[in-house]
């Protein structure tokens, strides 16, 4: 029995979703040094001896304001932890694999998580030395710092 | 309004109860009058009295304990401290009838001295486009000859070219002959896109962008330009907002028995089907009745015209998901007993807008119908009311 498809219809339809991202007063400050003057910057606990990055305005160990000190932070560091990404989606980065580390930066005490290319996730060691390489194109994201590579 | 170093006297008055400081005048009672002359003047009262305040603005001053006389310069002058009142009172441009030494340790104890704020300017489209010239950059735009149009619409429209050949860039108003590519949007979208708090992409997929011409010609536009800076903003702190609409294209696919709602569409009809047991109606229709759990093949004609059940009014402006744009608010979805199906089977459809204001339940309704129907949604425009 062949099915009658003479009634069968097939409707387009589109959603658009509008969404609205604030980076925040010191996000949007820290993007910016990043993206203006290719510098990866800090905030410095001066009590606590401790600099955070990404920046944030309390400290975390003694709950003062500290989102005036900012700090100029290296751009070598170390990878200390890191995961390979072996599933590929749409509003990811990168292509699967690709690799995500945890970097030391320079003058920071908390790590920053990176993308970090030019070693095969085969390869990728905790320890390794690396370098940040910027974007050429402004995207006023995180991607103003495109990723980490060996030095 | 006249405006004196960058404000007005109104200004001064209707700033006065944020100014205010309640605690500083618990034991003042005292009504001071102000006169400003000249363009931009007025009279007012100002009624301190046990920690509150009341200004207003007077045709003639009565009553006042104490009176202040200037020029509306002069006025703003002392008040922004760009004239010292000593001055002012010694060459007479300032004359004060009653307590002058009260008057002079009061007032700033009990306000908070008034400042300008500045003001916003708000940048228009015209702005940028004038400065294009400068910022092309002809090392991008070798070999590249095309004519970009912008039909800018809304309260600041006008219609631009930028003509790109031979390494050069000219723009002017007015559309250039032969153009590659036409843009339409309202005048405020051209700016936002231009100093980055509206992003290009999103700004076309949400509907706000019209293209018509060469696509790709539009996306490459932007390499040919420096980033426009406005020259103002740089004294504000900058902050990052992303904005982001994301577009998911949706398929629906009818089946035969919902698709022959969508068959009489296309033929001015609704078409509903009829469970042979409960004799119930069902639209849109569907292969087995709800409620008795059997086959349906029977097709009725519904309508057209109908019985209102309920309606919502929406004020809210959510997106369509047809078309993904965003909804002119109010509108208003009804739910309609088309004539000839049961009770309670009711379908919702959008109401004319203009008959938002006079809809209730119970009011009869009929279809308006596109002029060629395809088989869509889309084929009634909504219904109206039918009197």
């Amino acid at each position: 029995m062949t099915e009658d498809k003479r009634n069968c219809f097939v409707l387009e339809g589109k959603m658009a979703l509008p969404n609205q991202y604030f980076a925040g007063r010191l996000g949007s400050r820290f993007i910016i040094a990043l993206r203006d003057k290719k510098k990866i910057t800090g905030i410095r606990c001066k009590k606590c001896n401790k600099t955070f990055i990404p920046p944030r305005e309390y400290c975390e160990q003694c709950w003062t304001n500290i989102s005036e000190n900012w700090v100029d932070l290296g751009r070598e560091g170390e990878l200390i932890n890191y995961t390979v990404i072996r599933y590929g989606d749409r509003h990811l980065p990168r292509k699967a694999p690709y690799i995500l580390g945890q970097i030391l930066l320079k003058g920071a005490d908390t790590p920053l998580t990176h993308i970090v290319e030019g070693v095969d996730p085969k390869d990728v060691r905790v320890g390794m030395k690396l370098k940040a390489v910027f974007a050429e194109k402004p995207t006023n994201t995180i991607l103003d710092l495109d990723h980490f590579e060996p030095v | 309004m006249t405006e004196y170093y960058g404000a007005t006297v109104v200004d001064i008055f209707d700033t006065m109860p944020k100014r205010f400081k309640p605690e500083e005048a618990k034991d003042v009672d005292i009504l001071i009058g102000y006169e400003a002359t000249g363009e931009g003047g007025g009279m007012w009262t100002a009624h301190i009295k046990h920690g509150t305040l009341t200004v207003s603005k007077v045709n003639e001053l009565k009553g006042c304990k104490t009176t202040i006389h200037a020029h509306a310069e002069t006025f703003l002058g002392v008040t922004l401290g760009k004239i010292t009142a000593i001055d002012a009172l010694t060459s007479q441009k300032l004359r004060v009838v009653g307590d002058i030494r009260f008057l002079m340790t009061l007032l700033p104890k009990v306000f908070v001295p008034f400042t300008v704020i500045p003001k916003k300017k708000v940048l228009k489209a015209r702005d940028i486009l004038v400065t294009m010239e400068s910022l092309f950059r002809p090392e991008r735009a070798e070999g590249v000859t095309m004519n970009v149009g912008y039909d800018l619409t809304g309260p600041d429209c006008c219609q631009w070219s930028l003509q790109i050949k031979d390494g050069k860039c000219k723009v002017r108003e007015g559309f250039a002959e032969e153009l590659t590519v036409k843009l339409t949007m309202n005048a405020s979208v051209y700016t936002g896109m231009m100093t980055g708090t509206i992003d290009g992409a999103s700004a076309f997929t949400s509907g706000q962008v019209k293209i018509e011409g060469d696509m790709m010609a539009a996306v490459a536009t932007a390499r040919y330009f420096h980033k426009y800076t406005d020259p103002d903003a740089k004294e504000a702190e900058e902050l990052i907002c992303l904005r982001v609409t994301n577009s998911i294209e949706q398929r629906f696919a009818s089946g035969p028995v919902m698709g022959k709602w969508f068959a009489g569409l296309r033929e001015k009809k609704f078409l509903g089907n009829k469970c042979p047991e409960c004799s119930r109606t069902q639209i849109p229709p569907r292969e087995i009745c709800a409620i008795c759990r059997i086959r349906v093949n029977e097709f009725v004609e519904l309508g057209p015209k109908g019985t209102v059940t309920n309606y919502d009014i929406v004020y809210f402006a959510s997106p369509d998901p047809l078309t993904g744009a965003v909804r002119d608010t109010p509108y208003a979805p009804i739910y309609i007993v088309l004539d000839g199906s049961s009770e309670r089977e009711a379908f919702a459809f959008e109401l004319k807008k203009e008959d938002i204001s006079r809809i209730n339940v119970g009011a009869r309704v009929r279809p308006v119908w596109t002029e060629n129907p395809v088989g869509s949604f889309k084929d009634v425009l909504y219904f109206e009311l039918d009197q």
